[in-house]
Formats: structure tokens, C-alpha cells, sequence
């Protein structure tokens, strides 16, 4: 059993053409694919549908076996690990530190020694240690961008989807993103990012999954 | 038929202002009828609407509960003890809130199912000044703005793995007030950043504007406004012949 599969998806935004017809693919929980396509072309989309945020007007997405209409947002959540476009979609804690310990507060998991030890450690990584008590809205778009990366990537998620997850970042806080990445693959876990960079792709996916008008493929 | 913004602004006032004159339920429901005509004359996409509306419905049900207990009336339907609880006349006056609201919203419909920006010619063409009129129009967008922030936040909250159903309450309280502030503070700063771009392109640098956007009433303009009017004052006239 995939750990995500997509059968003959079809969705179009009202009053629309319709962005995918019967698209169809499998991903593996330990896969790391890369997702691309031109401008428009419904990445994002794909995405959300994916995650449950969008119902598709056909077809069905599996998570783990189980139909996505199934699961609730926060179970999804638990599973995978979705980093947005805008990070100011996502942070919405009153501190940088808040915002780390939500999902272990919330979502329950964890204890307090390993909650403490995983934000340190990724508030570290992400050079966030001298903001953590400053609110997310007053950071720069790179800064949130690391909050964003920072706070899922502490999460004990099985895969993760990462939306063009180096906009706003220069070279080092590039290399730090890398470096995480290199660490979700030594772990097994597995990731999907959407990007326009090729040489980024290149170092970090094993497969390419190109959408286009007329559907999707493997590259 | 491309009708004039200033004759859906010129009907929205009527029958707004009718819907807060007019107390008795018969003619409430007569300018309910009149603006679901209007509405479907300006192809207002009801259903649409309807169903957006839908997560008001309790609070319009608590509104009209609440009028319909304390309006005090004659005749008792339900009484505890001693205690009139709801009366016919508290039953009437719960569904002429409800009623009247209908109106209200159905008749901002007309104006919200037109273009904003031949919303803000409209009020420019009416001598409303033109930086007011485009305060009109972000504040229309404020809520659509709100309301999407908010969205995006409580999505991001249940993917970040909270469950808005199984936790307790105090934390979900807590939760919200999370997600509220800053929600608003987003909100704010995206009609700032529109405000500022406006400004970019030269908002404001004269005390006029110059629009190629030329506004002219048409007979159908015309008619559609005297039409309504004559309705909203003959209803107006059979309410006031009701109370006598």
C-alpha cells in the first residue's frame, strides 16, 4: 500500500476550466519527489487536495489507505508535514518560541525534555535562537520562512510537502534547509517539494513529478 | 442590460431605510418579495449567497428567540408558572427581526454582486467625495480579507496538528484568541499594503480625478427607480395603515 494514492483526480475552481482531469500517480512514504510544472499550472492546488483543504469534484486521494475526505485536517497534520507558499499563512502564534511548541501543546505528542531539546535544536539550525521571544509578524519574509521550515520540520511527521521552501532564503540559510533535508532522508522519512529551481532538485529528489495541462507524469 | 451602480446604491438605500421603518410583519414581507424581484433582476446569485449565509442563521434564530421573549404581548402561547415566556406578539416581532435582516442583507446583495470598483464610479457620480468612495471600498473588501485570514490560520492550526474538535474547551478558547489577533493584524496589513500601492500610482496627488469610466442613466435606470419606489412607498403607506 502507497503511502498517498491519487486516483483519476479531477478539479477545477468554480467557473473555471478544469485545472486536472483524471490524473492519477502513487508516492511512497520514503520518496523524495519534486514536483514542477509552469506557473498556474495547479501545484499548490494539487497540494491542498492532497492535505484535505480542497475537496476534488472527482477521483479519490488515499492517505495511508484511508480516503482523505475521511480524515480530518489535524490527522492529516499529524502525518504530513506542510510547509505553505506564504509562510505568513502559517505562523499565527503570539511568539517564535510559541509557535515551535504549538503542535506538541496542541497536538499532544511528545514529552516536555524532548519538546524542549527538538526546539532548541531546529531554533538553532534555522538561527532563530534571538528571535524566539519576538512575535512572527515582526520578522523579515526570509525569517518567517525559517519559522515556517523550522516548525514543521521539528514535528514527528512520516512525509513532508514543502512548497517552494527556499523563496526568501539567501545561500546560508539555504545550506541549512539542505542540510535538514539530508538529515529527512538519512532518517527514511520522505518529502515532496514544489520548486522552481532545478539545480535544487537535482541535489534533493530522486523523481520529478511534472504537471501539465494534460496531466501528470513521471520524469 | 447594463444598469447604472447609482440605481443599485439608490435601491439599496430604500429599501434598507423601508426595512427599518416599516414594523408590521404583512408589509415586511412585501419588501422581502420586492427585493428578492430586485435581486433577480440584478441575476444576484441567490443560492450562492444563501449558503455563505447559512453559518448566520443561529445567530439570527437567538436574535428573533430573544426578541420574541422579551416583547411583552396579550396572548400567552407558552408561559411557566406565573411567567409569560413567548407571546403572539413576541412570536411576530422574532420573525420580523428575522425578516427584516433578510431584507438588509439581500438588498447589500445588489450592490456586492457588482463590480467594486462600478461601485466606487457610482458614489463618485453621486458627489460623494472620491477618497471617501474608495474608503467604501476597501472597507467592503476588509471582511472578504478577515474572513480569509482567518480561514488560512485555522487550517494552519489543524494541520499543525490540533484537533478543534477534541480538545477541550478552555484550550480551544485559548486557541482562538490565537488565531484572532493576528488574523486581524494580517487583515490590516494587506488593506495597508493595498492603500499604499493605491497611493504608489498617484492616489490623492490631485484634489480631482479624471475617469475614462462615464456614467449615464438610461431609461430602464429610470423606470426601475420609480418602479421601486412607488412599491416601497405604497408598502410603507399599508404598514402605516395597519397601525391605524
Amino acid at each position: 500500500m502507497s503511502f498517498y494514492t491519487i486516483n483519476s483526480l479531477t478539479f477545477s475552481y468554480a467557473g473555471t476550466d478544469k485545472l486536472f482531469q483524471n490524473i492519477s500517480f502513487d508516492i511512497e512514504a520514503n520518496q523524495h519527489i519534486g514536483l514542477v510544472g509552469p506557473n498556474g499550472c495547479g501545484k499548490t492546488t494539487l497540494v491542498k487536495l492532497m492535505l484535505g483543504i480542497l475537496r476534488p469534484q472527482g477521483g479519490e486521494i488515499y492517505l495511508e489507505g484511508n480516503n482523505i475526505k475521511d480524515i480530518s485536517l489535524s490527522d492529516v497534520g499529524k502525518k504530513v508535514g506542510y510547509v505553505f507558499q506564504n509562510p505568513d499563512k502559517q505562523l499565527f502564534c503570539p511568539t517564535v518560541l510559541e509557535q515551535m511548541r504549538f503542535s506538541f501543546t496542541y497536538g499532544g505528542c511528545g514529552s516536555a525534555e524532548a519538546i524542549n531539546d527538538n526546539t532548541d535544536y531546529y531554533l538553532k539550525a534555522f538561527d532563530l535562537m534571538q528571535y524566539k521571544s519576538l512575535s512572527p509578524m515582526k520578522l523579515s519574509r526570509g525569517e518567517k520562512q525559517r519559522l515556517a521550515l523550522a516548525s514543521v520540520l521539528s514535528r514527528d511527521v512520516r512525509f513532508l510537502i514543502l512548497d517552494e521552501p527556499s523563496t526568501g532564503l539567501d545561500i546560508l540559510r539555504k545550506k541549512q534547509l539542505e542540510n535538514c533535508l539530508m538529515e529527512l532522508k538519512q532518517e527514511g522519512k520522505g518529502y515532496m517539494i514544489i520548486s522552481h529551481e532545478a539545480k535544487f532538485l537535482d541535489r534533493y529528489v530522486d523523481r520529478l513529478l511534472k504537471l501539465h495541462a494534460e496531466g501528470v507524469e513521471y520524469a | 442590460m447594463k444598469i447604472d451602480p447609482r440605481t443599485r446604491i439608490i435601491l439599496v438605500f430604500l429599501i434598507s431605510s423601508a426595512a427599518v421603518v416599516i414594523k408590521e410583519l404583512i408589509p415586511l414581507l412585501f419588501l422581502l418579495l420586492l427585493t428578492l424581484i430586485l435581486c433577480r433582476m440584478f441575476s444576484v446569485h441567490l443560492s450562492g449567497s444563501i449558503k455563505r449565509l447559512r453559518k448566520l442563521l443561529y445567530f439570527f434564530i437567538i436574535l428573533a428567540l430573544i426578541q420574541s421573549i422579551f416583547t411583552p404581548g396579550e396572548e400567552t402561547l407558552i408561559a411557566a408558572g406565573g411567567l409569560k415566556i413567548l407571546t403572539t406578539e413576541g412570536l411576530e416581532a422574532g420573525i420580523s427581526i428575522i425578516i427584516r435582516m433578510s431584507v438588509i442583507i439581500l438588498s447589500a446583495l445588489i450592490i456586492a454582486s457588482a463590480p467594486a470598483m462600478d461601485v466606487v464610479y457610482g458614489l463618485i457620480a453621486m458627489k460623494l467625495p472620491y477618497e471617501i468612495a474608495f474608503m467604501v471600498l476597501l472597507s467592503i473588501k476588509f471582511l472578504p480579507l478577515f474572513r480569509e485570514e482567518f480561514a488560512d490560520s485555522i487550517i494552519a492550526v489543524q494541520l499543525a496538528g490540533a484537533d478543534l474538535v477534541k480538545i477541550p474547551l478552555r484550550q480551544k478558547l485559548s486557541l482562538y484568541t490565537y488565531v484572532l489577533t493576528p488574523s486581524v493584524i494580517k487583515a490590516l496589513n494587506r488593506a495597508r499594503l493595498i492603500s499604499l500601492s493605491m497611493e504608489a500610482r498617484g492616489f490623492r496627488i490631485y484634489p480631482d480625478r479624471t475617469s475614462y469610466c462615464k456614467l449615464s442613466m438610461s431609461r430602464m435606470d429610470y423606470v426601475t427607480i420609480t418602479a421601486a419606489s412607488a412599491a416601497v412607498l405604497l408598502i410603507i403607506s399599508y404598514n402605516f395603515s395597519i397601525i391605524g
